[in-house]
């Protein structure tokens, strides 16, 4: 049993996900991946995990929440004075 | 709404007297208070408030537009608008008593992050601990009920799974990403949705790297198990995971 790379590569996934590997590790990845089914597929899975929970996440702010806020900060800078 | 400050020009006397303000706060002494004010006080006074006015009007420039995305933290944090909204209003009164020890040119939305977190941690989270808080880190998989099924499925059935995971609705989403245990929740938030780095998120969630990653790795995990149940559920084909050991 010979190790293809995929046990490196499945180990560093997540980091090459998020961009936090050199980039020598970051290109060994890519070779990897190239060749891997196995890995490639891994790493899409990442991808669109990662797709799916930005889109989740958008929210805009309710408008009197920005109000509210604009209003404390003046009271602040007054109170200051 | 951008705040228009009337340009002004300072006068030499005005410079001075700024200079020899304290600089912090401006309250006059009360011995100068008592005093007749000269004409340097009116002009202390003034540059005082130009002062004031110039620190909110740059806060609410550089700080302000960062709302939207500490709403949205806000929202995975304490679950619901109100708590956020509430929430989002504290972090910037803090952030803007703090603001003169913020350094220019450093991440302020990682300094955002950091304030909002503790608010969050000291006055929200006090009201809906859970019991695992604090020892999530130490809990072991099987503890939380999590197994490594669903990042075992075999090379085919991965297509099957990013096809799944693409199509489900933001709600469905939103409600696994609540199911995750919250620590590891914002460091998915942190990493996946404002793309900080395992070191800002260490800073921002006061923890090691290592932690972080564990974090990051646990909480992607559960998410993507519970978002396949989700998927399965509702009969969209996401095989599950060969069982433990199969790879060979």
């Amino acid at each position: 049993m010979t190790d293809c790379g995929c046990t490196k590569a499945k180990a560093e996934l997540e980091e090459y996900l998020h961009d936090e590997l050199c980039r020598e590790d970051a290109a060994d990845i890519r070779e990897h991946m190239a060749n891997c089914v196995d890995c490639e597929g891994e790493h899409k899975v990442g991808v669109v995990l990662t797709e799916a929970v930005q889109r989740a996440c958008r929210e805009t702010a309710p408008e009197d929440l920005r109000a509210t806020v604009l209003a404390r900060l003046r009271e602040l800078q007054s109170a200051h004075r | 709404m951008p705040v228009a400050l009337a340009p002004r020009e300072i006068t030499v006397a005005e410079l001075e007297s700024a200079l020899m303000s304290t600089p912090e706060g401006h309250e006059p002494t009360p011995t100068e208070a008592s005093a007749e004010p000269t004409e340097a006080d009116v002009d202390a006074a003034l540059v005082a408030v130009d002062a004031d006015a110039e620190k909110r009007a740059l806060f609410e420039e550089q700080a302000l537009p960062f709302m939207d995305q500490l709403y949205a933290a806000g929202m995975r944090m304490t679950r619901n608008p109100a708590d956020a909204s509430d929430l989002v209003q504290e972090t910037f009164v803090k952030a803007y008593a703090a603001f003169a020890q913020f350094q220019q040119g450093t991440n302020l939305k990682a300094w955002l992050y950091r304030i909002q977190t503790n608010t969050f941690i000291n006055t929200y989270r006090k009201k809906q601990r859970d019991p695992y808080q604090g020892t999530i880190d130490e809990l072991e998989d099987w503890q939380m009920g999590g197994a490594e099924s669903a990042t075992r499925a075999a090379g085919s059935t991965r297509s099957a799974e990013a096809e799944a995971i693409d199509h489900l609705p933001d709600s469905a989403v939103k409600d696994a990403l609540q199911k995750v245990p919250e620590d590891f929740r914002m460091a998915v938030y942190f990493a996946d949705v404002e793309g900080f780095s395992y070191q800002e998120i260490a800073d921002i969630m006061k923890t090691p790297v290592g932690t972080v990653m564990s974090r990051l790795h646990r909480g992607r995990r559960l998410l993507r198990e519970l978002l396949a149940d989700y998927a399965r559920d509702r009969g969209i084909a996401v095989p599950v995971g060969s069982s433990k050991g199969g790879k060979k």
